[in-house]
């Protein structure tokens, strides 16, 4: 059950290189969470009841719900419909994602340890790599926010990858990270659209001396 | 105790956040400098003993701690006529003291944290209390100076976290159930080699954001060109200490293994690109506060330099960076009085700072003297002891090229530093009738002059602590 998961968030990251709307990153992000949760539902559940609980709370709430939500009222506020131009044609970017999973799953075959679950690593180790180009490759700066999330996910399925006794510590981590960090680029991002009447990057590149 | 502290800090905090009452301001403040100096002596004299489950305290960490002592005092003194000079508004001004209050909190944590998971907490946490900070002015330079800050420090630390991860999985390995640093060196001696080298790379990645050394030192010298000065004068030296904790605690584990000569090569070429690339930067800065910036970069590539040398570079590392943190936060105190009588931000349009103004300019030549190492400034000694552990190495091309950048950075320092004294503008480049406030200098002479004593006379219980950090080591 859970290899299905693990290839839907595969599936997803193709998505991610494959559109171009503002809203369907948002979507895709929610369907991410959703993906984890299910993960950790069929997976987690030899940890202890509160930990369980705690994780399955955070997923479904925080990652497929809140921050979803708290983008798209960022999206609204500063009418943001879709990506021009990435610096990287659509093509080729699916073909980098595409690169990514493959290293990825050779790198995890290197890499084989008793410790570590590899599909989880393969998968978790590309949305890293992805979130990264995802960053990379576009111009406004709420699309690099959802490059960091990805990231994040990736980070999330990477505590996942290596060992199901996950201290609670990691995961408040992960929390911290998502929650606060989200709120305040969310926030940020608010005050470049006031400031600058348009959140692409290019008008962040006056610090130079 | 210290979980005590943070939540009186928060309580702190929140008050001033909420009253936003002038005395309320100033009478938490002084309290929460009183806490903070309390806690660094109740950690002095349970030293080595465990706080918590989640909190030890070491040596480097109240070494430091102390060191965040004498600056925040000044700082706090500094914040204030900072505000009084910008005519902040009181909403302003409460936001300002309560993000300042938690940030040093975080930093205390950081400092004293037992597990790297707190480690990296505490860390995120000061990222996002100081890109607050940062974007004190609200102008369009200080907002983009903070998105980058905050961005590039939160995709660095989400690296360094997935370093954490792999550390799990050989701590796992070795039957641990916690990421203890104290039980990690234990365990130390039997780990996959592999799997260490790959979470020192990504942690290492991650917190030389913190550090702001190379790779990712950029955006901090954004972030530390914007931000108000007193703010610069913690963010150049207690953050950049914070970063430092982050390193050497797992550089220490990995010093236990065979892996010890590789990481002393990753710290070593991440030292000298740095210095390499602060020298090559500092010929083309234009504002004072990025010359300090890229003058913290230097010394912390020469703190890299002492630890990947060993030896009697790790004592040297220390002291480099305690003497780095108490120079550079006098010379980020006097940038507001500097500021003030300027009418432009830029070095070319300020000048003949020795007439206008000769009790702060004795104060930027003293600073210069300690922070170029030269006698009888303390940074003389560590980087003295750093280069001689370095031919003891036999680092012999390493030392000559990084004698030569410093010489490079020497010149180049005082070349922006006269032009700011002796340089000859218009008048009406210059604020007339500023009063000048006598006593605001007093505490960048007293952290030169603590330098200088440190460098020649330390006190038994200073040494101690330093040779007490590095036990493991040696």
């Amino acid at each position: 059950m859970t290899d299905l998961f693990i290839t839907f968030y595969a599936i997803t990251l193709i998505y991610f290189a494959l559109s171009e709307r503002v809203k369907k990153f948002i979507w895709l992000l929610a369907i991410q969470g959703l993906i984890l949760f299910g993960v950790v539902f069929f997976s987690l559940h030899k940890i202890e009841l509160f930990d369980f609980i705690f994780i399955l709370v955070e997923t479904l709430l925080v990652k497929s719900i809140v921050v979803p939500w708290f983008l798209d009222e960022v999206r609204k506020r500063n009418h943001l419909k879709r990506e021009h131009q990435p610096y990287i044609p659509v093509f080729y970017s699916i073909i980098i994602v595409v690169i990514s999973l493959i290293v990825s799953f050779m790198l995890s075959d290197y890499l084989h340890n008793d410790q570590m679950h590899t599909q989880y690593f393969t998968v978790a180790f590309a949305s890293i790599i992805f979130g990264i180009y995802f960053i990379i490759i576009h111009k406004n700066i709420f699309s690099h926010v959802v490059g960091y999330l990805i990231i994040e996910n990736g980070i999330f399925l990477l505590s996942l990858a290596v060992g199901s006794a996950m201290p609670l510590m990691v995961n408040l981590a992960v929390l911290l990270d998502v929650f606060m960090g989200v709120l305040v680029l969310g926030i940020f991002i608010n005050r470049v659209g006031n400031t600058f009447k348009s959140v692409e990057a290019g008008n962040l590149s006056k610090l130079k001396d | 105790m210290v979980l005590l502290f943070i939540i009186a800090s928060l309580f702190f905090s929140l008050s001033i956040f909420l009253f936003r009452n002038k005395i309320l301001t100033r009478i938490l403040s002084a309290a929460y400098l009183i806490l903070l100096v309390a806690l660094s002596i109740y950690a002095y004299f349970h030293v080595n003993q465990y706080d918590s489950v989640y909190y030890k305290f070491d040596s480097l960490g109240i070494l430091l701690s102390f060191v965040l002592c004498l600056l925040s005092i000044p700082a706090f003194y500094h914040s204030y006529l900072y505000l009084k000079r910008h005519q902040s508004s009181e909403k302003d001004k409460a936001v300002y003291y309560a993000t300042l209050i938690m940030f040093i909190t975080a930093m205390t944590s950081a400092y004293f944290a037992e597990n790297i998971p707190l480690l990296w907490v505490s860390i995120e946490a000061t990222s996002l209390f100081v890109t607050f900070l940062v974007f004190h002015d609200h102008t369009k330079n200080a907002l983009e100076a903070a998105w980058k800050y905050l961005f590039v420090s939160s995709v660095g630390l989400a690296v360094a976290f997935g370093g954490i991860l792999f550390l799990s999985i050989i701590a796992n390995q070795s039957g641990l159930t916690s990421l203890s640093f104290d039980k990690l060196l234990l365990v130390a001696k039997h780990m996959d080699l592999l799997w260490l080298k790959i979470s020192f790379l990504l942690i290492f990645t991650g917190f030389s954001v913190k550090l702001s050394l190379f790779p990712l030192f950029a955006v901090a010298i954004d972030a530390k060109t914007i931000a108000p000065s007193p703010v610069n004068a913690l963010m150049s030296t207690a953050l950049v200490n914070v970063g430092f904790v982050g390193i050497f605690r797992i550089y220490i584990i990995l010093s236990q293994t065979e892996a010890k000569d590789w990481a002393q090569h990753i710290l070593l070429i991440a030292g000298i690109v740095s210095i390499f690339i602060a020298t090559i930067q500092i010929f083309r800065v234009k504002r004072l506060k990025r010359l300090y910036a890229f003058s913290s970069m230097e010394h912390m590539g020469i703190v890299a330099l002492g630890l990947a040398a060993g030896g009697i570079g790790y004592y040297a590392a220390i002291l480099q960076l305690i003497f780095h943190a108490l120079v550079k936060g006098g010379l980020f105190f006097q940038i507001g009085q500097i500021r003030q009588h300027f009418k432009s931000l830029w070095l070319k349009d300020s000048g003949n700072y020795f007439k206008i103004n000769p009790v702060g300019s004795f104060a930027v030549i003293l600073g210069l003297i300690s922070i170029l190492a030269i006698p009888p400034s303390g940074l003389f000694i560590s980087e003295f002891l750093t280069f001689k552990a370095l031919f003891t190495a036999g680092q012999y091309i390493v030392v000559i090229f990084a004698l030569i950048l410093l010489t490079v950075i020497i010149y180049n320092f005082v070349h922006f530093s006269f032009q700011l004294l002796y340089n000859k503008i218009p008048d009406e480049l210059v604020n007339q009738n500023i009063k000048i406030n006598p006593y605001e200098a007093i505490s960048s002479f007293a952290l030169f002059a603590l330098v200088i004593f440190l460098g020649f006379n330390p006190p038994f219980f200073f040494t101690d602590l330093i040779h007490q950090a590095l036990t493991v080591l040696n």
